[in-house]
């Protein structure tokens, strides 16, 4: 019976609810990750308070993704220490991880609402049906982000920006405290990017912690509390002023990235990297 | 026409071959549908071929029973899955190379073990392409009670099996035990496979994962009726495909299984022309 019991809920015992008051949403100490000789991560460590929305930013192989796994609590750190209000991250389900868009399968079938339905199955645990309070959750997650209407779509009619929504949506009904976006406005059009911000900004009056990866650094500079600069360490971590600064960026970008000052202020050029095949330009005054 | 129906049905033999026929393609549907989504083909037809050694130790041991050898056969598959699953972890080896390793290692050391005790390979050559003209009552029970296991199961664990199908990131972050729902998983398969071994065999049992689960797949939209359309699929196709194996005397589950492939591709160009005329099917 006891066994049953844990087998219903494997969440019974983790922090799930519990976030101790003034615990920093990720504290991280000296955290490194190699994969054999390559070192993904080195020796990183920062402090990120609940509430804040930051742009991971940082050139291709710069750890971005790797970072947000071992956030997730879905990649084993090799060194050092991760907590998500004051846990281990592998004991909270309050993480919800929005993976690049190319990496899921549009063809599965499911609807907008089965997607969104799954966000609940953690807080559900093992051999139970969602009821009512589930349903109205997932109804308002997505009236949040305006798929209501589409609810009973196969998830490959949604555009590229619906897509990034419903994503989205997943996490509000997940109830995550701590977001994190891999690249979610990769191909969007401006309409599309302005409405995930407004849903972001709605998360974020409701006390979300959200990290963005993105190679935007005018964004960065512009949208975000805090900008994290990552290339493999921790370059700079603080706000625009702090962070984009022609030195952090060289740092960061090395000789794929210049500087230019003109009339109108200091004008960043940082090169995305090959897979994008175009320019980014970030303007800092 | 009726009579030309009936007329099968007037022996017991061909009763009991269609109930199973039908209940063999409902469970294999089921769990073809995971193997369609998730792209494990290869993994279903090295499964069923990796039994043979098992059924063939059944016979060193027993003498041939057909209950105990459904055991060995069920042992064998779920041992030999979880294998496929361990060599690959911590080594660079792919997956499909392992279980390239295992499937034809499994099937050469069963040749070999029949090869030893030879009196029996009429009966084991039952196993490798089905013969369901001779399945007993007992078979049909253990048929059944183990199809009803397997639907048990799916239905609850249906929605983990989805989000682990789907979103393998999101079944981590929510902390459900992805390691074990994989497993049983694998189980669900090997049992698949070893009921449906009288029905269609060793060699073909793949197709009855594969196929109608690929036809639903192409025409539907929510995984419940992907799953319901394929177990109609398999169910039919085993009906008339028995139908076809009377009335021409050919092997049953080859013509079961040519069924299914014709229903399939059927689908799929019908598929194929509403997709070419540029408009998406309206019962998608």
């Amino acid at each position: 019976m006891k066994l049953l019991k844990r087998l219903r809920r494997p969440a019974a015992n983790l922090a799930e609810f519990e976030h101790p008051q003034g615990t920093p949403a990720l504290e991280i100490h000296n955290l490194s990750v190699r994969f054999g000789d390559i070192v993904a991560l080195d020796k990183l460590s920062l402090q990120i308070e609940t509430g804040l929305r930051v742009a991971v930013v940082g050139p291709n192989g710069a750890g971005k993704s790797t970072l947000f796994n071992v956030i997730a609590g879905i990649l084993p750190a090799s060194s050092g220490e991760l907590h998500v209000h004051g846990h281990s991250p592998s004991r909270h389900i309050c993480i919800a991880y929005v993976t690049q868009s190319t990496l899921v399968d549009w063809n599965f079938p499911v609807s907008v609402w089965d997607v969104v339905m799954m966000g609940r199955a953690g807080q559900l645990g093992l051999l139970r049906n969602p009821g009512q309070g589930d349903r109205e959750l997932v109804q308002q997650s997505l009236e949040t982000v305006g798929l209501f209407g589409l609810a009973d779509r196969q998830i490959g009619e949604l555009s590229g920006g619906q897509r990034q929504r419903l994503f989205i949506a997943r996490a509000l009904a997940q109830e995550a405290d701590l977001l994190l976006l891999d690249e979610p406005l990769a191909g969007l059009d401006i309409p599309s990017q302005e409405q995930i911000f407004s849903i972001l900004d709605d998360m974020k009056s409701r006390g979300v912690t959200a990290l963005f990866a993105t190679h935007d650094l005018e964004l960065a500079g512009e949208r975000f509390d805090r900008i994290l600069l990552l290339n493999r360490r921790l370059i700079a971590y603080g706000s625009r002023e702090e962070v984009l600064t022609a030195q952090n960026l060289a740092l960061a970008y090395g000789g794929h990235m210049q500087v230019l000052e003109t009339a109108e202020g200091r004008i960043v050029i940082a090169d995305s990297g090959g897979h994008h095949g175009h320019e980014q330009e970030g303007r800092h005054g | 026409m009726v009579n030309w129906l009936l007329e099968p049905l007037g022996f017991a033999f061909m009763q009991r071959g269609l109930l199973a026929a039908v209940i063999v393609g409902i469970v294999c549907a089921l769990v073809g549908s995971y193997i369609v989504l998730r792209g494990m083909a290869f993994l279903g037809d090295a499964l069923a071929h990796a039994i043979l050694p098992g059924l063939a130790l059944g016979y060193l041991f027993s003498g041939g029973g057909r209950s105990s050898l459904f055991w060995w056969a069920l042992g064998t598959a779920i041992l030999t899955s979880i294998g496929m699953g361990t060599l690959s972890r911590g080594t660079r080896l792919r997956q499909d190379t392992a279980i390239g390793i295992i499937f034809a290692g499994m099937f050469a050391l069963g040749i070999v073990l029949i090869s030893s005790i030879r009196s029996y390979a009429v009966d084991l050559a039952h196993f490798l392409f089905g013969n369901i003209l001779s399945v007993t009552n007992s078979d049909l029970w253990l048929t059944a009670v183990v199809g009803a296991s397997v639907l048990i199961v799916i239905a609850l664990f249906y929605k983990e099996f989805m989000i682990l199908s789907f979103d393998p990131v999101l079944a981590a972050t929510l902390r459900l035990p992805a390691r074990s729902l994989e497993i049983l998983l694998y189980v669900l398969i090997a049992t698949a496979i070893v009921v449906s071994l009288q029905t269609v065999g060793v060699a073909l049992v793949v197709a009855m994962l594969v196929t109608p689960a690929a036809a639903a797949y192409l025409v539907t939209k929510k995984l419940r009726r992907m799953m319901l359309m394929a177990s109609l699929i398999a169910a039919g196709s085993g009906v008339i495909g028995l139908y076809v194996s009377y009335y021409l005397n050919v092997a049953s589950g080859a013509a079961i299984v040519l069924t299914c492939t014709a229903v399939f591709l059927l689908i799929w160009s019908r598929h194929r022309l509403s997709k070419d005329h540029g408009e998406s099917s309206p019962n998608r």
